[in-house]
């Protein structure tokens, strides 16, 4: 009988340097290993079924503009026309759920970036305006980091942001977060 | 003789901190707040360069990034910069530069020669003179042109530098630290607005630190100064300094560059040495100021020679006094100005002389600092060898007078700084009174304030830069309470420079562009050929193409052209400037991400167990996927590219299939969908089955092939090839939500959810049976060929099996969610060791796919038929899906079309290779006779001699034909037998086993 398989992130330190602030971090650098995540898609002529099924499970809203409303551990951004990125820190089963649901939670890695200097130092990469007045909790945006696709929503106050790419870029897109950073005390420390 | 000219007190230099640097090898001082223009002219080092076509002496002219004339070579080694303007470099301790464009040395260059041969070098010299004989062109003309021209040396090594984008957004972006912009900054950073202030120079205030102005009773440096402190305490506004505004784009977008490290001798740690901007403003005030512009006199450009603005820069900012004895030349009474200032500071007038005889100030002026006063006249020509040493003066009557001086001050007005208003295709509007041409229609969003739009006086310019910046924070939703302009010292009447732009008379050369060596006869030339056209001009002249595009050079060439040719300034025209406003590194263009971190690099789940194994990598896009894995003895890719294959041909294998594009596919009508995008049908293919199936593009050419398999009624998992995954997702929802938005199905990317593992051999089911738990039936009758199953490996693991080959033999797919992915390719081995199992890399694959006659890359090139690819047959009939109908175009079913085929090399021994042309034997190889090429090649192991792919016309019929892979760029010819594309087990009866 083979053992079991165990579970691993798509970083290692050589792909993926991780690096220690001097004094107090501009910006930290985490990888999110705690997220169940899923790609749900209403189907036609279901679109409230799928609402009215997410309101009675979880007791949220599903978002119609590019926002990520939580509830409890789980937590739906708004993914497109129909389209949602459901993700929970439990063992949530979304396949339940009246829709295209494709699991998504090895498809995807989530990098947090914040800190005082996390806005800054995405601004090297992104190109949206994620200034407070333009852009705050809750707030979901799908776009790109340099050229790497990702979907950003800004978690909490502190600011928090955390971008969700696929899991095969993950690498890069903290290679390319820790080089913005270095110039603006980042600290970058692997799971 | 350290600093001789600076002045005992002025400027805004910090005389406490001394900087040393070096020039042409020699050591100076200077001061911390210098530029290396403003420490040579301190040190009395007037000769800074030579010029690009006559290597004529040359020194400071101006005090900005107009500059035209001090360039040099800044830096040494990989940081050496060619063409750095010495009025824009900050001084730095241990900075070292050299001066250009001379040989041996600076003082005496031998190549200033050329200006003995000037006449060959005139206005459009390299479409005349090197006309005839054509054969000398290369050989003699090009390298002594090379050798002559040209200006500084770019570095040789790799920029050891890093640069970096930011993206910024704001309610308003403040083009310029002057009045204008201080004020505009002030007017809508107090209302609470987002602003961003950006300004060339390291000190802000612009014209407020070269001119002794008094602003509500403050000097005006420190008004300047007070106004950046409030603005810097704003937490909403940003202060950019040593940031160039370069461009404006559609919606807002404005490209600026910072440079972050340029006043240090190296960047410090992690810094960037620049920083480009991309700025998203919703209005934007352009506060540029103006630039001043010259008069065309003989020895213009000699050292010494300088802007009278500029003159006044040194002096008032930086407490250098220019020269020791000056004349003024000007037709406007803002010189007046440079007359006042020049004697407060102890230098002498020699004398002013009022070019149109208008300007009260300047008179007033010549007559307050004692000095003889010439109305209209002009300087004929300055004197000098190296430098001016005198000038001679024509005086309205055409007398001529002979003045000693080492300075000869000029304006002939000022050109508003409106280049950024024209980057959209504004076009500047000529203004007669202003001599001036102001701006026209701008970007939207864009307010021209301040000397930048004209109005000149300081008192203007803060109030109309307030009253933008007002408006400005309006718009953004903030009121803005009005803002107090303040009281400044009395204005005398604007006199402007309405010409003469030219002394009347000079044999010497009176240069119009010196950093293209442009003169006066030049212009005349240009005209007299026909050129009058300003875009002629300005390409048959080179006038105005120069690293600085003219700044003190386009009105001047206008003007003058204007004149030769009896038309008004407007009726000659006017070139826009483009995007950039100044020379920007191709490094900050660049970004960060250069080299390995161009792209993205993605890395399949096995690739850190590669690494330990030794594996030899091949870029495959934005992929790194094993190319082979090499065992020791092994002596090149070769050997162990054929031991791999002969493991999977006669055991067992694995490859990191993961590179796949996969796409999970799900709704009612999923099955609807694939019938429309594939040629076969998918709506029949059984749950728990795979089936193969090929997609065409809209123009009936092959787009993409893969697997596809159905988990449920309305469940399918798609695989494509690696390089089309996201072409063919793209083309998913295109199909979706462009052509048939009724059908209900919805699309995941999964690419990277599954790590999938291809098991290939003989013994893989072997393998396979080891991994999967207890309870599931890998056998040939619960899981035939191109059979699929939800099952769990490793004690638990959720997977997926497909009976799917790629290489021919039993094989099979396993796939595991992609955190497993590290875990199950060491599984997989360990499991496989009983059997002799080893992975297989992208090279042995290739091989093995060629063996079995597979289409791929080469083969689906964008310019194949399904028919060509032997796949004709598999369109249905009973059903329409993309790319039907242009299939059946005449030119797609002919027959004829060259159609894939095997080939192998008559003499067993001979090498294929793919890009060979086919002909008949006994053809000429020429494109009439040409019957097809050859897309892959390999050496099959399995059949003991090189194999190809391809594709030949009539191929049916040509089976066992003898015919002649044409090579004429390698091995030459050989002779090939047309086969069957199929080498390795044409039945098929392993994959079934």
């Amino acid at each position: 009988m083979p053992e079991a398989l165990i579970a691993k992130s798509p970083l290692r330190p050589h792909v993926a340097s991780e690096v220690s602030a001097h004094g107090d971090a501009g910006v930290t650098l985490r990888e999110r290993l705690d997220l169940r995540l899923a790609q749900i898609s209403a189907l036609r002529g279901r679109e409230q079924e799928l609402a009215d099924a997410v309101r009675q499970a979880f007791g949220v809203e599903l978002p119609a503009t590019s926002k990520r409303v939580v509830s409890g551990p789980v937590a739906f951004a708004w993914a497109g026309p129909g389209r949602w990125l459901a993700s929970s820190t439990a063992e949530t089963d979304f396949s339940a759920l009246p829709g295209a649901v494709s699991d998504q939670s090895d498809g995807r890695a989530v990098l947090s970036v914040s800190g005082p200097k996390a806005r800054e130092t995405l601004a090297t990469l992104i190109s949206l305006d994620l200034h407070p007045r333009a852009f705050a909790t809750g707030d979901v945006a799908l776009t790109h980091a340099a050229s790497i696709a990702v979907t950003l929503w800004q978690s909490d106050d502190a600011p928090t942001y955390e971008l969700v790419c696929f899991r095969t870029f993950a690498a890069t897109l903290w290679r390319w977060i820790a080089h913005a950073g270095a110039s603006r005390g980042i600290d970058a420390k692997l799971g | 003789m350290a600093q001789s000219h600076r002045l005992p007190s002025r400027g805004l230099v910090d005389r406490a901190r001394t900087i040393g640097f070096r020039f042409d090898g020699r050591s100076y001082e200077g001061h911390a707040g210098d530029t290396l223009a403003s420490a040579l002219l301190a040190n009395g080092v007037r000769l800074v360069g030579r010029s690009f076509k006559y290597h004529r002496p040359r020194g400071v002219i101006a005090s900005g990034s107009e500059e035209p004339n001090a360039l040099v070579e800044l830096r040494t080694g990989a940081r050496r910069e060619p063409n750095t303007k010495a009025t824009t470099v900050e001084l730095f301790d241990g900075l070292d530069a050299q001066s250009q464009n001379r040989w041996p040395s600076l003082a005496f260059d031998l190549m200033s020669v050329n200006q003995l041969a000037s006449p060959v070098f005139v206005a459009g010299f390299y479409y005349k003179t090197f006309m005839w004989p054509a054969k000398l062109w290369e050989k003699l003309y090009e390298p002594m042109i090379r050798r002559a021209a040209g200006l500084g040396r770019a570095a040789e090594a790799a920029d050891p530098d890093d640069y970096e984008k930011f993206t910024a957004h704001c309610d308003l972006l403040v083009v310029g630290a002057g009045p204008a912009g201080l004020a505009a900054a002030l007017a809508a950073g107090r209302a609470g607005a987002r602003v961003i202030l950006a300004d060339e120079d390291f000190v802000l205030g612009g014209r407020l630190n070269a001119d002794r102005r008094v602003i509500d009773g403050a000097t005006s440096p420190d008004w300047a100064a007070r106004a950046v402190a409030e603005l810097e305490s704003l937490p909403e506004v940003t202060v950019l300094r040593r940031t160039t505004v370069l461009a404006a784009y559609d919606g807002g977008v404005y490209a600026a560059l910072e440079r972050v490290s340029d006043h240090i001798a190296v960047p410090a740690a992690h810094q960037p040495r620049q920083r480009l901007w991309r700025i998203v403003a919703t209005r934007a005030v352009l506060a540029a100021g103006s630039l001043e512009r010259p008069i065309a006199f003989g020895n213009n450009d000699l050292p010494g020679v300088m802007l009278a603005g500029a003159a006044r820069t040194y002096l008032n900012r930086y407490g250098v006094a220019p020269g020791k004895r000056a004349v003024v030349y000007a037709s406007t009474s803002d010189a007046a100005r440079t007359v006042l200032d020049l004697s407060a500071a102890g230098v002498e007038i020699a004398a002013v002389v009022d070019a149109r005889g208008d300007a009260p100030a300047l008179q007033e002026a010549a007559k307050a600092a004692k000095a003889p006063l010439i109305l209209g006249g002009s300087i004929a020509r300055a004197t000098g060898w190296r430098g001016v040493s005198g000038c001679e003066i024509a005086d309205a009557s055409g007398r001529t007078l002979k003045m000693e001086c080492d300075l000869v001050a000029v304006s002939g007005g000022w050109n508003p700084s409106m280049q950024l208003s024209t980057h959209l295709g504004g076009r500047p509007v000529w203004d007669d009174a202003k001599a001036a041409f102001l701006p026209g229609s701008c970007p939207p969003g864009m307010t021209v304030v301040g000397a930048a739009a004209g109005a000149f006086g300081l008192a203007q310019a803060i109030a109309a830069g307030a009253q933008a910046g007002v408006e400005a924070a309006s718009d953004a939703g903030f009121a803005a309470s009005a803002f107090d302009v303040p009281s400044v010292d009395p204005e005398p009447d604007v006199v402007y420079g309405r010409g003469p732009w030219r002394s009347p008379s000079t044999s010497a050369k009176a240069f119009v562009d010196l950093q293209n060596d442009v003169t006066v006869k030049d212009v005349e030339l240009s005209a007299r050929e026909g050129f009058v056209s300003v875009e002629h001009l300005k390409r048959y002249t080179t006038l105005g193409m120069a690293t600085d595009q003219g700044k003190t050079a386009n009105l001047l060439g206008l003007a003058i052209m204007a004149d030769v040719t009896g038309r008004t300034i407007p009726q000659t025209g006017m070139t826009l400037s483009r995007p950039p406003f100044a020379p920007v590194a191709i490094g900050a263009l660049g970004g960060a991400h250069r080299g390995k971190e161009f792209k993205p690099t993605r890395l399949p789940p096995s690739h850190f167990w590669a690494e330990e194994q030794g594996a030899v990598f091949t870029e495959t896009g934005q992929w790194m996927r094993a190319a082979y894995f090499p065992r020791s003895g092994e002596k090149d890719w070769f050997e162990s590219t054929m031991r791999e294959v002969e493991t999977v041909r006669t055991k067992v294998g694995v490859y990191d299939a993961s590179t796949l594009g996969k796409i999970d596919i799900q709704g009612p009508d999923a099955a609807a969908l694939l019938d429309k995008v594939y040629i076969n049908a998918f709506a029949s293919l059984a749950v728990g089955k795979a089936r193969y199936g090929l997609m065409l593009r809209e123009d009936g050419m092959a787009m993409d092939d893969g697997t596809t398999t159905r988990l449920s009624d309305t469940h399918y998992y798609m695989t494509t090839t690696t390089a089309n995954a996201a072409a063919v997702m793209r083309h998913l929802e295109y199909a979706k939500q462009w052509l048939w938005p009724e059908l209900d199905v919805a699309f995941a990317s999964v690419t990277d959810q599954w790590a999938q593992y291809a098991i290939a051999g003989p013994r893989s089911r072997e393998v396979v049976a080891a991994l999967v738990d207890e309870g599931f039936d890998v056998s040939n009758e619960a899981l035939p060929y191109m059979g699929a199953t939800e099952l769990t490996v490793c004690g638990g693991t959720r997977a997926r099996l497909f009976r799917l080959s790629f290489s021919g033999e039993l094989a099979y797919e396993l796939a595991v969610p992609a955190r497993y992915g590290d875990a199950m390719i060491r599984a997989i081995i360990k499991a496989g060791q009983p059997f002799g199992i080893c992975p297989y890399g992208a090279e042995a694959l290739s091989v093995m796919r060629i063996e079995k006659g597979h289409a791929a890359g080469p083969e689906l090139n964008g310019t194949t038929a399904a028919a060509d690819l032997g796949m004709g047959r598999m369109a249905s009939k009973k059903k329409d899906f993309i790319g039907r109908a242009m299939a059946g175009r005449d030119g797609l079913a002919d027959p004829a079309r060259p159609r894939l085929v095997g080939f192998r090399p008559v003499d067993r021994s001979a090498r294929l290779r793919s890009g060979s042309h086919l002909v008949a034997r006994g053809a000429e190889p020429s494109a009439a006779n040409d019957a097809g090429y050859v897309t892959s090649t390999a050496y099959s192991p399995s059949n003991g001699h090189w194999i190809g792919l391809g594709f030949l016309a009539r191929a049916e019929e040509r089976m066992g034909e003898i015919v002649i892979a044409h090579d004429p760029l390698r091995d030459g010819d050989i002779e090939v037998e047309v086969v069957s594309p199929v080498f390795v087990d044409p039945e098929g009866a392993r994959l079934r086993a």
